[in-house]
């Protein structure tokens, strides 16, 4: 993303990023979209299928980096300045990573992803100064990693019938439950928990958010195997977990809104993903070169499909523009902003299988020709993509009922207890 | 390539207009089209001989002054940019107004100014921005793909008094508003190769006959030259660059129309899912109804990017795409965007959405007819991917 001519600040932004850069960094071969085929690491990586030593040392490699990052003002460039901030904009954000893209350096998406991307801004927007101070700079340098604990065997989609109990117990609560799905969790020093506190009141109502400490006696991960191979995401079981009232989001019962804050910044971050291995493999110039080292550069079929996928990603790129230009004019994303999530699982969706068409009955086996089986992991990652951050029917309700103002479903129960509403899956308290 | 580059380096001194500009501008049309373009009285101007309110063109030109606005300011323009246009086109899309708008302004102007020839400019464009003069554009048939092909483009010049005037013969099957121009900006065969002509439509050997449509809000005409007069526009073989320029503009224009027209379609289902009501709800709330209509806000939020993208990036807007690129990727996204929505629209309403009487068919007709006015989808993908660079 380049910057505005006019823009002295950011000239100097850009300066002072490359600087860095290139005294932290090496700069890659080749820069931006350049595709070598055949050259290079032979992997699309989307979800990690790695051992859990490699997993680990992952991890600390990505540690390691952002505290680099934090260290020199690059750690958290749009925070306020009194939690290790920068207080600059989105685009200095964006034209940070755009630059950063250039260089070769560890992939830091397992602290980003959730905690810096949706967990500290809902501990930003609902949080007391205490527990700022105390998380914000943590998460920020790198030191901590932080998890959401939202989904459970009983409340995916319908998240607000949730049903992890906390109690109130001397200075604070005891939590009784479990949640599923929760990536990085095997991570995670910390966890944003929602969890029902008046089980009387309507679902919406009920609910409280509270800062898990992952190491506290009766917090229990355990691993996941996704159908992709590894175990990012795991069970969480909570079993009279203390948590002190201090480390509470927002008010008692309030914990929707504090829920909300977590989504919203979710469907920004899914969405708006750029490019990355992934977005790369199935851009125009990485498919170009599979047709052309496939010899079918010339298939009128393959380039009918190719130009069709081209156009959809160019227009969703477009789209995820304008929606930058308008934020940078003060104007707050809203849920059309669900449109971007939904062309990001249909763009990469459609490109894995356009791949593996090209590529074949070598995609069936590993034939250790470059560039043909490695498209399973892409193959493998996308099912995921239409459904965390709220699948593509919920996307889809609302797009319908929140932008387009048609009616909400009859009989979706808003309104008596939580404890009378049917519900699957384990009961909470 | 297009000759967007040439394009920008004149554009740059233009200042980026604001949203609030834009957003008066759509107010004003809108207005307009409002009280002088109902669906009555479109349907009365669709049925009529000239198959356009004459009365509205005049008060579009006269009170609105929207032919000038994308025109030069030395030929009597305003100097705007594709991106006030294609607001403009929106609004005229999203009414289906039948008009010479777009044969004038977008086609045949361009054209002109895509020439550089200064000597046509001056004698058309100011009559273009006036609307006293209406033009039209007429594309090489057999490709479809506008893109001129030496020795196939159908009219092809059979004599000449000197370099600047010669006499045409051929016929130009498919011509945008054909029977109602003045003035036919004409690609030719001549001696130095695809070249473009000016043809009075009055004059001798011209003969203009209005066809059956698809599109019943845009007329098509067949225009037949028999030793018909013409005069040089441009260099002698130097149509293509201009015609690279025209499609990148005309479908960057198209872009819009489609993008309003389909919005209206969007608004109409949705507007009628919340009203009609079965099995004692409104149909909206039933979710295959209430998907369709969010699948439909998809595809015109995402083609609304892409048709506003293509026109900044063709007026030269800074850190924007290609505008090769950037116009091919809306000409296909927008075009298909409409045609679906157009298609959903008439499924949301049922029988009522098969009726004559009902609008649906109109903008289902238009979403066919304007997605294969320039080719159709074979050619707007493998244009694409030229563009590309693929
Ligand atoms: C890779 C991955 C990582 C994840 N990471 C996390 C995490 O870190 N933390 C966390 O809290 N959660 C996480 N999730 C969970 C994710 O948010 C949920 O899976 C998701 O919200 C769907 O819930 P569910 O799985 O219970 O499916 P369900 O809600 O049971 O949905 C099943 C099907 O029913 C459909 N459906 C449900 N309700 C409706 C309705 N009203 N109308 C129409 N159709 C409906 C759904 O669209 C879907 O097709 C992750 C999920 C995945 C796949």
């Amino acid at each position: 993303m380049p910057s505005e001519p006019d823009d002295k600040g950011m000239d100097q932004f850009v300066a002072e990023v490359r600087a860095f850069l290139d005294a932290n960094a090496t700069r890659r071969a080749h820069v931006g979209d350049e595709v070598v085929w055949g050259e290079g690491e032979d992997r699309i990586t989307y979800f990690s299928t790695d051992p859990p030593e490699v997993e680990a040392a992952r991890v600390a490699a990505a540690k390691a980096w952002q505290k680099v990052r934090y260290d020199n003002g690059f750690g958290w460039i749009t925070g306020p300045p009194e939690f290790g901030g920068r207080n600059l904009t989105s685009l200095h954000d964006l034209v940070y990573d755009s630059l950063e893209a250039e260089y070769d350096v560890p992939d830091t998406g397992v602290l980003s992803l959730i905690g810096l991307g949706m967990i500290g801004p809902t501990i930003l927007a609902h949080g007391t100064e205490e527990l700022k101070r105390r998380y914000l700079p943590a998460m920020y340098a790198g030191r901590i990693i932080a998890c959401q604990l939202f989904s459970e065997p009983g409340a995916g989609s319908d998240l607000a019938s949730l049903a992890t109990r906390a109690v109130r117990e001397r200075d604070g609560w005891v939590l009784n439950g479990q949640k599923v799905w929760t990536s990085v969790a095997q991570h995670a020093a910390i966890g944003l928990a929602l969890c029902r506190t008046d089980p009387e009141k309507p679902k919406h109502k009920g609910i409280t958010a509270f800062i898990v400490d992952m190491s506290a006696p009766g917090v229990d991960v355990r691993p996941l195997r996704q159908m992709s191979g590894g175990a990012e995401f795991n069970e969480v079981f909570l079993t009279d977990v203390y948590v002190p009232d201090d480390h509470r989001l927002g008010p008692v019962d309030g914990g929707w809104g504090v829920a909300l804050t977590t989504l919203m910044n979710e469907r920004a971050s899914v969405g708006g993903e750029g490019a990355g291995p992934a977005g790369r493999a199935v851009g125009l110039q990485f498919l170009t070169e599979l047709l052309r080292a496939n010899g079918r550069q010339a298939d009128a079929a393959a380039r009918r499909r190719l130009a069709e996928l081209f156009a959809d990603q160019a227009a969703s790129e477009y789209l995820n523009r304008q929606a930058l230009r308008r934020f940078r004019a003060g104007e707050q994303p809203g849920p059309e902003a669900s449109v971007s999530k939904l062309m990001y699982a249909q763009n990469l969706t459609r490109g894995a299988h356009f791949a593996a068409e090209i590529v074949g009955p070598r995609l069936v086996a590993d034939t250790g020709e470059w560039g043909t089986f490695s498209w399973t992991e892409l193959l493998l990652a996308t099912p995921a993509l239409r459904i965390l951050g709220g699948t593509e029917e919920i996307m889809k309700n609302i797009l319908a009922e929140r932008v387009l103002g048609l009616p909400k479903e009859p009989g979706i129960d808003t309104t008596s207890p939580f404890r009378e509403l049917r519900r699957s899956g384990r009961t909470g308290a | 390539m297009s000759t967007g580059a040439d394009a920008r380096a004149a554009d740059t001194a233009r200042a980026e207009v604001s949203d609030t500009e834009l957003a008066e501008l759509r107010t004003t049309v809108r207005n307009f089209l409002s009280t002088r373009a109902d669906e009555s009285a479109v349907r009365a101007a669709m049925d009529s001989e000239r198959g356009y309110d004459e009365k509205v063109w005049s008060q579009i030109a006269g009170e609105l002054g929207l032919p000038a606005l994308a025109l030069p300011t030395e030929y009597g323009g305003d100097g705007c940019g594709l991106v006030e246009l294609s607001v403009v086109i929106g609004e005229m899309g999203r009414v289906l107004l039948p008009s010479p708008f777009f044969s004038t302004v977008v086609l045949a102007a361009t054209a002109v100014v895509a020439s550089g020839d200064a000597g046509a400019a001056e004698r058309l464009l100011p009559g273009i921005a006036a609307g006293t003069t209406t033009a039209t554009r007429a594309a090489p048939p057999r490709a479809g793909s506008w893109e001129p092909a030496a020795g196939a483009l159908g009219v092809r010049v059979t004599g000449s008094g000197s370099e600047r005037e010669v006499v045409l013969e051929g016929t130009a099957p498919l011509v945008v508003e054909g029977a109602a121009a003045d003035v036919a900006l004409v690609v030719a065969d001549g001696p130095a190769g695809p070249t473009l002509y000016e043809v009075e439509a009055t004059a001798d050997g011209v003969t203009r006959t209005t066809l059956r449509g698809l599109d019943l809000t845009r007329r098509m005409a067949r225009i037949d030259f028999r030793n018909a007069p013409a005069r040089l526009v441009g260099r002698p073989g130097g149509a293509a660059l201009a015609v690279a320029r025209v499609l990148d503009v005309a479908t960057t224009a198209l872009a819009a129309e489609q993008v309003g027209a389909a919005r209206a379609c969007l608004e109409t289902a949705t507007a009628y899912a919340k009203e009609r009501m079965q099995f004692g709800r409104p149909i909206g709330s039933f979710q295959a109804v209430k998907h369709k209509c969010a699948d439909m806000f998809a595809r015109v939020q995402v083609a609304d990017a892409a048709a506003v993208e293509a026109a900044r990036a063709v007026d030269g807007a800074p850190g924007s795409p290609d505008p090769g690129v950037a116009a091919a990727v809306a000409h296909a996204v927008c075009s298909e965007a409409f045609m679906a929505v157009a298609a959903e629209n008439i499924q949301v309403h049922g029988g009522i959405g098969f009726t004559w009487e009902h609008s649906a068919h109109l903008y289902y007709r238009r979403a066919k007819a304007s997605q294969l006015l320039f080719g159709g989808p074979a050619v707007y993908y493998e244009r694409l991917l030229r563009r590309a660079g693929v």
